[in-house]
């Protein structure tokens, strides 16, 4: 039986990956307790992505283990990565380009997983997408597609979608990148919401200033490992690091 | 000579009786077509090898060799092969099917490779089994893609369907054929022939575009 | 089933089907030559600012494209003579004719890939000072040809197919041959497997060649 108080939710063993030659992480250990919201920055090409893909079941791992919940999730054994199917089912993810099902309605974006996979009725799928597009002041887009809305429109659908199904952790895969800057806020502050319900979250963005206002915790990951690790205001407000230091500075001197 | 095509009034249910056999046809293959097109592109992507290249075997044979010698081997072999005499119109059919089902497979075909990895991973990431992921995600796009070329496949095999007119049976084309033999008018009958075709084939093709838009619209992502 | 299979009846025809296919091929040459040339010139007329330019063209394509090539030779056999005055030998006709066909399908593929051409494109040749003939030269032409070149393959061997229905109107390519010695022979079964045959080992590599260089294009591109 899972405790939250004493084991941590997600913790990563050592994790390894490469394609062929090209090693992309090389031995990350994190330990993520319930509540924490975990924003990992660093240079493109670190592996940030890759992590949260892997957290998703997406990519197989070289190396290492993960537990979910005290409960054994991904593990490497002989160059095979297994997947506990029934454990993924508690994660959740949110992709950089909307992942939207094009042929389908908003609503029935929504309820496909739940109906066809979780076995939910469809009258009680149906409530609670409706209940979770009020909450994100889109049920008057219920009836339309995805090609109708705007990219923060169809993010936030996609974030709606992911939680249908109740994720025990969302991951946030740079869910803003692709977006027009004026269509940002209104994904930010969804997830800034999520953040206020204490909805474990790992993300990774490019974007700092929204970086120190919704984690709990900033890891800096380049060259495939954790080079720093801590709370917003030491990682990105005085790193210890020189990698980071120089990572930071740079990043704040731009957008600054 | 002066042209003048109102003889041709006196060939007016000739004629719409050969536009109606060249639609009954084109409607029948086209049916089939697209069932046996859909087959063979899931063939193609079995995992059982085998299974994979004899579906593209027979898809490239049908593509790599003309309609026409197509034709010829079926009226003229497939009853022997048989033992048994096939109607014109049978043999036509199965003619045009099994060439329609060639093409069709691989307009299929680009339609499921034309589905990005996002689709994918999405799919993954919400826990969909393979065949909801199959059945829900992937088959409608696949299909919705392919509607176009779908259609002008069809609008495809209505052409080549004057070819049969080659193994003597009452087309338009050979009604046409006919005509001109008797008449001795060729310029005025072909170009009536043509405009014939024309006049269904191009609507179509507008249809067809028309419709290639809303769909990529509706995709759009 | 009585029929007894025997190839060699093929051997003995073999003379005769190789004579047939030296004239398929070149008539798919020679329409070929036209079809690449004429093309592209229908595709700049077709894409003209003038509508008076661009309207007999465009309805020149979509007459090709829609109507089965079966009607256009044959219309070409029996009416230009009558129509034109002009008397040409079988074979220059039959080129003609499917020349002006694969010229049409042509036509459309290089549109499609001259308006293909990204905007920004054409942007940096105004910026970088071009003339507009040397934008067409060096980077409408250049773009146009490379991503129309997979269709334009495949159009051709569309065009060696398509090309068997000139034995309809006596031409005596392979299809032709064919069927004389199917009837001479009573052996159509060996005859038209093998014509087949002909027809798909000359095809098949071609259009693996025209998939290969579609991929390498697109590795290029991306």
């Amino acid at each position: 039986m899972y405790d939250a108080m004493t084991q941590p939710l997600a913790s990563l063993r050592n994790i390894h990956k490469a394609y062929g030659s090209l090693t992309v992480l090389s031995g990350i250990n994190l330990d993520m307790s319930p509540g924490e919201r975990v924003v990992v920055i660093g240079p493109s090409g670190g592996g940030k992505s890759t992590l949260l893909r892997i957290m998703m079941g997406l990519e197989e791992i070289t190396e290492g283990s993960i537990e979910f919940e005290g409960q054994p999730y991904i593990t490497a054994r002989n160059g095979k990565t297994r997947i506990d199917a029934d454990v993924r089912k508690k994660v959740g993810m949110v992709f950089q380009h909307y992942t939207l099902f094009p042929h389908l309605s908003i609503l029935n974006n929504l309820m496909l997983a739940a109906v066809k996979t979780r076995g939910m009725p469809r009258a009680e799928a149906r409530d609670k997408a409706m209940q979770l597009l009020a909450r994100l002041g889109l049920e008057a887009k219920a009836g339309a597609y995805p090609s109708h809305l705007s990219g923060g429109q169809k993010q936030r659908v996609a974030i709606a979608r992911a939680l249908m199904l109740d994720p025990r952790l969302m991951l946030f895969d740079e869910v803003t990148s692709a977006l027009d800057p004026e269509l940002v806020a209104e994904v930010e502050q969804v997830m800034l919401e999520l953040a206020e319900q204490r909805l474990p979250m790992m993300i990774v963005t490019h974007d700092m200033w929204f970086a120190r206002n919704i984690a709990s915790r900033v890891i800096f990951c380049a060259g495939g490992v954790v080079v720093e690790d801590g709370p917003p205001e030491q990682v990105l407000g005085d790193p210890v690091n020189p990698r980071t230091r120089e990572f930071i500075q740079r990043v704040f001197h731009i957008h600054g | 000579m002066k042209i003048d095509f109102s003889f041709l009034s006196k060939y007016h249910e000739a004629l719409l009786m050969g536009l109606g056999t060249t639609l009954q046809l084109t409607v029948i293959c086209f049916g089939l077509a697209l069932v046996l097109g859909f087959v063979l592109a899931l063939l193609r992507g079995s995992r059982i090898k085998p299974v994979a290249w004899a579906a593209m075997l027979y898809v490239e044979f049908f593509r790599g060799t003309p309609v026409l010698v197509q034709l010829f081997w079926i009226f003229y072999c497939l009853p022997i092969f048989l033992g048994t005499e096939l109607s014109n119109f049978t043999s036509a059919v199965v003619c045009l099917s099994l060439y329609g089902g060639a093409t069709m497979s691989e307009s299929f075909r680009s339609g499921l490779k034309s589905i990005g990895r996002e689709q994918y991973d999405a799919a993954h990431a919400l826990g969909l089994t393979p065949w909801v992921r199959t059945v829900h995600v992937l088959l409608p796009q696949a299909v919705l893609r392919a509607v176009p070329v779908l259609l002008s496949n069809g609008v495809g095999l209505f052409k080549e369907s004057a070819l049969i007119s080659a193994v003597g049976m009452a087309e338009l084309m050979f009604i046409g054929s006919t005509i001109s033999n008797r008449t001795a008018r060729p310029v005025e009958v072909f170009t009536a022939i043509a405009l014939i075709y024309f006049i269904v084939a191009f609507p179509l093709t507008r249809l067809v575009a028309v419709l290639e838009r809303r769909i990529l619209r509706r995709l759009a992502i | 089933m009585e029929y007894d299979v025997q190839f060699h009846y093929v051997k003995q025809a073999w003379p005769y089907l190789m004579e047939g296919l030296w004239v398929t091929l070149q008539l798919t040459f020679a329409a070929n030559v036209i079809a690449l040339t004429l093309g592209f010139g229908i595709a700049l007329l077709v894409m003209s600012r003038l509508w008076f330019v661009r309207a007999p063209f465009a309805l020149l394509i979509e007459f090709f494209r829609c109507t089965p090539v079966l009607v256009q030779v044959i219309w070409f056999f029996y009416c230009v003579p009558i129509l034109f005055g002009v008397y040409l030998d079988p074979m220059p006709m039959g080129i003609l004719a499917l020349g002006l066909n694969l010229a049409c399908f042509n036509a459309e593929a290089y549109r499609a890939a001259i308006q293909a051409v990204p905007r920004e494109q054409m942007d940096a040749g105004v910026a970088l000072g071009f003339s507009p003939l040397q934008r067409v030269a060096y980077i409408i032409f250049p773009h146009a040809l490379r991503a129309a070149l997979p269709v334009l393959i495949t159009n051709g061997i569309t065009l060696f197919q398509q090309s068997a229905l000139v034995a309809l109107v006596a031409i005596g390519d392979l299809m032709y041959m064919g069927k004389q010695v199917a009837t001479q022979s009573y052996r159509p079964i060996e005859t038209f497997t093998a014509v087949a045959l002909i027809y798909f080992a000359v095809s098949f590599p071609v259009a693996r060649l025209a998939a290969l260089v579609e991929r390498r294009l697109d590795v290029a591109r991306a």
